[in-house]
């Protein structure tokens, strides 16, 4: 990508305090005919550098929601959001373009990946969207997942857990620090989602943080936080209870 | 279970309303088109049967050739004398001499060349090609030897001449015309130099054979016969009898397929009807393409669904009824428009045949009930056809495999392992758009198929427009080389050349450079039989005049040695070139006035560069051949310094036996203008045809952005802005106009070279037309095709701006 960034979005990650995220009084509410669904209602949250924090609930309970306004994809009625040290709530929509090459990286239950293009170039599109590494560098990236002797197959050549590890890979890619994580083992084996878990669990270091959204609370006990939401509010927020265990103690 | 695919087709249709309105606007155009200009041509088929029986086209006529005349009577009465004699059911002699005509108005100066046609008027007029008034009134008996004429109608028409008045013939004498008439020679204006549609350079008039002797003093004197058949006769027995009867005159026998105006309004639809053919083809084969294209995407996209409904135990004919039925909506949609379209064009060609050929006096019109449902059931049925292919492959998979989601269903093919091999530049946003292509390389192919139909049609239209406008500019080329003001004098029939009529023009102090010419119409070229001859109009030329002489392209004119120069085309017609002999039956001079028809063997010269089949050349030194040593019926010449065509016309009208005054080109600029009138027609079928392009590249392009909503929405989410996720879609469809535009210019360049080769030559046999398509139209087409296409998915740039990102992220299928 060749385009500028803008000022707003460069600088250190984090704020002053040491968070990576700060979510303030953040609300969104949908009108639907005379109906007003909040899907989330003021929700103060803090995500430090280092972090591996799970957000948990059941379906509807505005989880995807809170992902998708820290990682500008969607918009609050209210509140403000402070993602890597840039306020994104009256960002412009250049900005926000700016921000989500720059700041942050998603991850899809369903991987969303090109299917024209093979692993390596997945990731490679990760690399040119942030314009951090080297092109050279994204088998590199596919070894560290595990993929270094699928790099040059096709998305449908591999299976659901190796296409999410490309996922994965093409979000590391981007060196971004924020990695937004949305149900990544939805739709795998345990086994696999083990390994993506591992995988995640890892990215967690200085100077960046990850934020998974599941509804699968067994994932929660690896996480540093456990942030459970309900009707759109935060209901507990908090380390796993009975505390973080490694990832070989899972099941579902 | 029926109702249910019917509700559910329905949802389908409007969801997709701008792709299925795009597609049945294709297949209407396609339809329509067809159906209004097919029905042009039976409106043009019948009415022209109709004009020439109510005219009483003649069977056969006799031709005196120019300057010729005999004593009235002496032509019918060889007609007792032939063998079948009861062949003959009606005939009438004429006298058709040459004219000028001033018709100018106070508003406009109209001074054409033109002829007389006298015809008996007596009883209820000529039996035979009768003259019709379309205008004001027609010639009685009362009007024998008066000073009465009537205008043709196609001449009066083109400048708006009041119902009566009065112009000056040629020798300054004004006269009073009381209407329009035509005959079936002049329902199309074509002149003996070969101009078509010349009613804007030529004007007969209609006058009593009494009058027109006395006008051009050739008192109780006709040249012409012209005669109807019983139903019983043998038409090619009787011409030959005729011939033979006639040869001591020299006169030619033409049945009416060689009247150019006869071929043109009976064979002319049968060519262009070929030509709609191939561009309806095109234009239809487009829209099954998109259609195809459509059916197919949407017959994916509901491969879940169809997998459900095999699960649970619905027989694949049923599932496969909600995709039928919407292409059957589809497909419905497009043949309504089409009836709409169809009576549009058909409107507006009926509009414009009347305007060209407003001497047609039978056009019938009626609406074509036939032909609009034919066509209406081939639209509905060809766009079905070609989505049974997709349907019933999707209801053929296991159920399990179409429940399976994308990811895990989705194929590749060799095509994209083999572009991977390849390296391309650039990075993934420069690479996805052609990776895209090649993933599903069958829509890309299709897409591709449907934008080269439609621009092939544009193309054959600009190609077929270039290669008549180069033949004229060929023919301008060569008639004009060395001396572009030069100027042809036709006199109104042979003179000595010292004679004061040729003397008054060969010295008018308008003119310099003056050179007599001879012109002899009604020259066969003979073939191995009779259906190989070729007509030629033979001018006798200085072939080394230093005022304008033929370019001989092939072979070498030796300064005294006999023989002709022929055209290209009639050298390929009867296989011969320089230096071979052909055999040419030919008029001799007899007589002052009197001319006998003889066969002579001559040594081909030269070929030169004209384009009409017709034109042949041999040097005026060789006027013996024919017998017109000595004498003159024209002058080429170039005016003074000063003077221009206008003021020489002005000079030398009224003169004595001066027929007419005009440039050299007056024959081409009257094709060139009648072409203009056509094209406004033909930029609307290339508006039309470049909408099709747009509204095939567009259907691409908006069927793909909705099929990659989940890539373009992940895309988004990873901040690659929407400009550079349209770039690549423009880069995508840019792909595809290159390559459907290159496919498109090929496809329309064979259907000029099979218009032009094949096709022309049938109704216009005489121009040797060359398949061309010139640079500026090539640029026009390329950029037009390339650049239309390409743009097509700006239109998506709102849909892709308005996208909700995370809920097309999460779409499950």
């Amino acid at each position: 990508m060749t385009d500028a960034i803008p000022a707003a979005v460069r600088g250190p990650n984090a704020t002053r305090d040491g968070s990576l995220i700060t979510l303030a009084g953040v609300a969104k509410r949908y009108e639907v005919g005379p109906v007003t669904v909040t899907a989330l209602a003021g929700v103060d949250l803090k995500v430090d550098e280092g972090e591996f924090v799970v957000v948990l609930g059941p379906s509807g309970c505005g989880k995807t929601t809170l992902l998708n306004m820290v990682g500008a994809l969607d918009t609050p009625t209210a509140g403000t959001i402070v993602v890597g040290g840039q306020n994104i709530t009256g960002a412009s929509r250049k900005e926000l373009f700016a921000f989500r090459r720059r700041t942050v990286s998603f991850i899809f239950q369903s991987f969303n990946l090109f299917p024209g293009l093979t692993a390596r170039e997945n990731v490679e599109f990760g690399i040119d969207a942030s314009g951090r590494r080297a092109r050279s560098e994204a088998a590199d990236v596919l070894a560290e997942v595990g993929l270094g002797e699928r790099i040059d197959h096709f998305p449908h050549q591999l299976s659901g857990g190796e296409q999410q590890r490309v996922a994965i890979a093409r979000a590391l890619a981007t060196d971004n620090p924020v990695l937004l994580a949305d149900e990544p083992t939805g739709e795998l084996d345990f086994r696999t989602g083990a390994q993506i878990l591992e995988l995640l669990r890892a990215e967690a270091g200085p100077g960046r943080g990850v934020l998974v959204v599941t509804h699968n609370r067994e994932i929660s006990r690896v996480a540093d936080r456990v942030i459970e939401l309900s009707s759109g509010s935060i209901v507990s927020d908090g380390p796993p209870e009975g505390g973080r265990v490694p990832i070989s103690e899972l099941h579902w | 279970m029926f109702r249910i695919w019917l509700r559910w087709s329905w949802r389908d249709l409007r969801s997709r309303w701008v792709q299925v309105g795009a597609i049945a606007l294709v297949i209407a155009l396609g339809t329509g088109s067809y159906a209004g200009l097919s029905s042009v041509t039976v409106w043009r088929v019948q009415s022209g049967e109709q004009s020439f029986e109510l005219t009483r086209m003649y069977d056969l006529r006799g031709r005196l050739p120019a300057g010729s005349f005999v004593d009235a009577g002496s032509l019918s009465a060889v007609l007792a004398d032939l063998d079948h004699p009861e062949w003959i059911e009606a005939s009438e002699e004429r006298l058709l001499v040459p004219t000028q005509l001033d018709a100018s108005t106070g508003d406009q100066t109209i001074l054409v060349t033109g002829q007389i046609v006298g015809i008996d008027v007596a009883g209820d007029g000529p039996e035979v090609n009768r003259v019709l008034p379309l205008l004001g009134r027609g010639l009685t008996a009362a009007d024998a030897g008066e000073d009465v004429i009537l205008l043709e109608r196609n001449f009066a028409e083109h400048y708006d001449l009041a119902a009566q008045g009065e112009v000056l013939l040629g020798g300054d004498r004004r006269i009073e015309y009381v209407g329009h008439g035509t005959t079936p020679e002049y329902f199309t204006v074509v002149t003996e130099g070969g101009g078509f549609l010349a009613q804007s350079t030529f004007a007969a008039v209609f006058t009593s054979l009494e009058t027109a002797q006395r006008l051009s003093g050739q008192t109780g004197a006709v040249n012409d016969l012209v005669l109807t058949l019983t139903d019983d006769a043998d038409a090619t027995a009787a011409a030959a009898e005729l011939r033979a009867a006639l040869a001591s005159v020299g006169a030619t026998i033409m049945e009416p397929l060689d009247d150019p105006s006869y071929r043109i309004i009976t064979e002319d639809p049968e060519g262009d009807q070929q030509l709609y053919n191939v561009f309806a083809i095109a234009i239809f084969g487009g829209a099954v393409f998109a259609a195809f294209n459509l059916t197919t995407r949407m017959v994916e996209a509901q491969r879940r669904e169809i997998g459900i409904a095999m699960a649970i135990g619905i027989p694949p004919w049923s599932i496969a009824m909600r995709p039928l039925l919407f292409g059957l909506q589809i497909a419905l949609l497009g043949v309504v428009f089409g009836i709409g379209v169809g009576v549009l064009i058909a409107q507006a060609m009926h509009g414009l045949l009347q305007q060209i050929q407003p001497a047609v006096p039978v056009f019938e019109t009626p609406f074509q009930f036939q032909l609009f449902a034919i066509v209406g059931v081939i639209g509905l049925l060809v766009p079905l056809l070609a989505i049974m292919y997709p349907v019933l492959r999707a209801v053929r998979v296991n159920p399990i495999d179409a429940i399976k989601t994308t990811h895990l269903n989705a194929r590749g093919n060799r095509f994209i392992s083999l572009l991977h091999r390849v390296p391309l530049p650039g990075d993934t946003f420069a690479q996805l758009p052609f990776r895209n292509l090649l993933r599903s390389p069958r829509r890309a192919f299709l897409t591709i198929l449907g934008v080269a139909a439609v621009l092939s049609v544009l193309v054959g239209i600009v190609g077929i427009l270039d290669s008549l406008i180069r033949t004229i500019d060929r023919s301008d080329e060569e008639l004009l080389a060395g001396a572009p003001d030069r100027i042809e004098i036709t006199l109104d029939q042979f003179y000595p050349v010292g004679s004061p009529q040729a003397a008054l023009v060969l010295e008018s102090p308008v003119l310099t450079e003056a050179e007599p010419v001879i012109q002899i119409p009604g020259v066969t070229l003979l073939g191995d039989d009779a259906a190989d001859d070729v007509d030629l109009f033979v001018t006798f030329v200085d072939l080394e005049s230093t005022l304008w002489r033929p370019t001989v392209v092939a072979g070498a004119v030796e300064p005294g040695t006999a023989g002709i120069v022929l055209s290209s085309g009639a050298a390929s017609d009867l296989g011969v070139g320089p230096g071979d002999m052909v055999r040419v039956r030919h008029p001799r001079r007899s007589g002052p006035t009197a001319f006998e028809l003889v066969e002579s063997e001559l040594p081909v010269l030269g070929i030169h560069g004209h384009p009409f089949r017709f034109v042949a050349y041999i040097d005026i030194a060789h006027a013996d051949l024919m017998g017109v040593e000595g004498v003159t019926n024209g002058i080429s010449a170039r005016p003074t310094d000063g003077e221009d065509e206008a003021s020489v016309q002005r000079a030398l009208f009224g003169s004595a036996g001066v027929a007419s005054v005009q440039g050299v080109t007056a024959t081409t600029d009257a094709i060139r203008d009648a072409m203009a009138e056509f094209t406004g027609i033909f930029r609307v079928i290339e508006g039309a045809a470049l909408i099709l392009a747009l509204l095939i590249a567009f259907n691409a392009a908006s069927i793909s952005e909705d099929e990659r909503a989940r890539e373009n929405a992940t895309m988004l989410a990873f901040g690659i802005p929407v400009r550079t996720v349209l770039r690549m879609a423009v880069v995508e469809s840019f792909a595809i106009g290159v390559v459907g535009t290159i496919l498109g210019l090929g496809g329309g360049y064979l259907m000029v070279v099979w218009t032009v080769e094949v096709l022309l030559p049938q109704t216009l046999p005489d121009i040797t037309l060359e398949a061309t398509l010139s640079p500026a139209s090539l640029g026009i087409v390329l950029a037009l095709g390339i650049v239309a296409v390409a743009a097509a998915p700006l239109l998506t740039f709102r849909k892709l701006l308005r996208m909700n990102i995370p809920s097309t992220l999460r779409v499950m299928e």
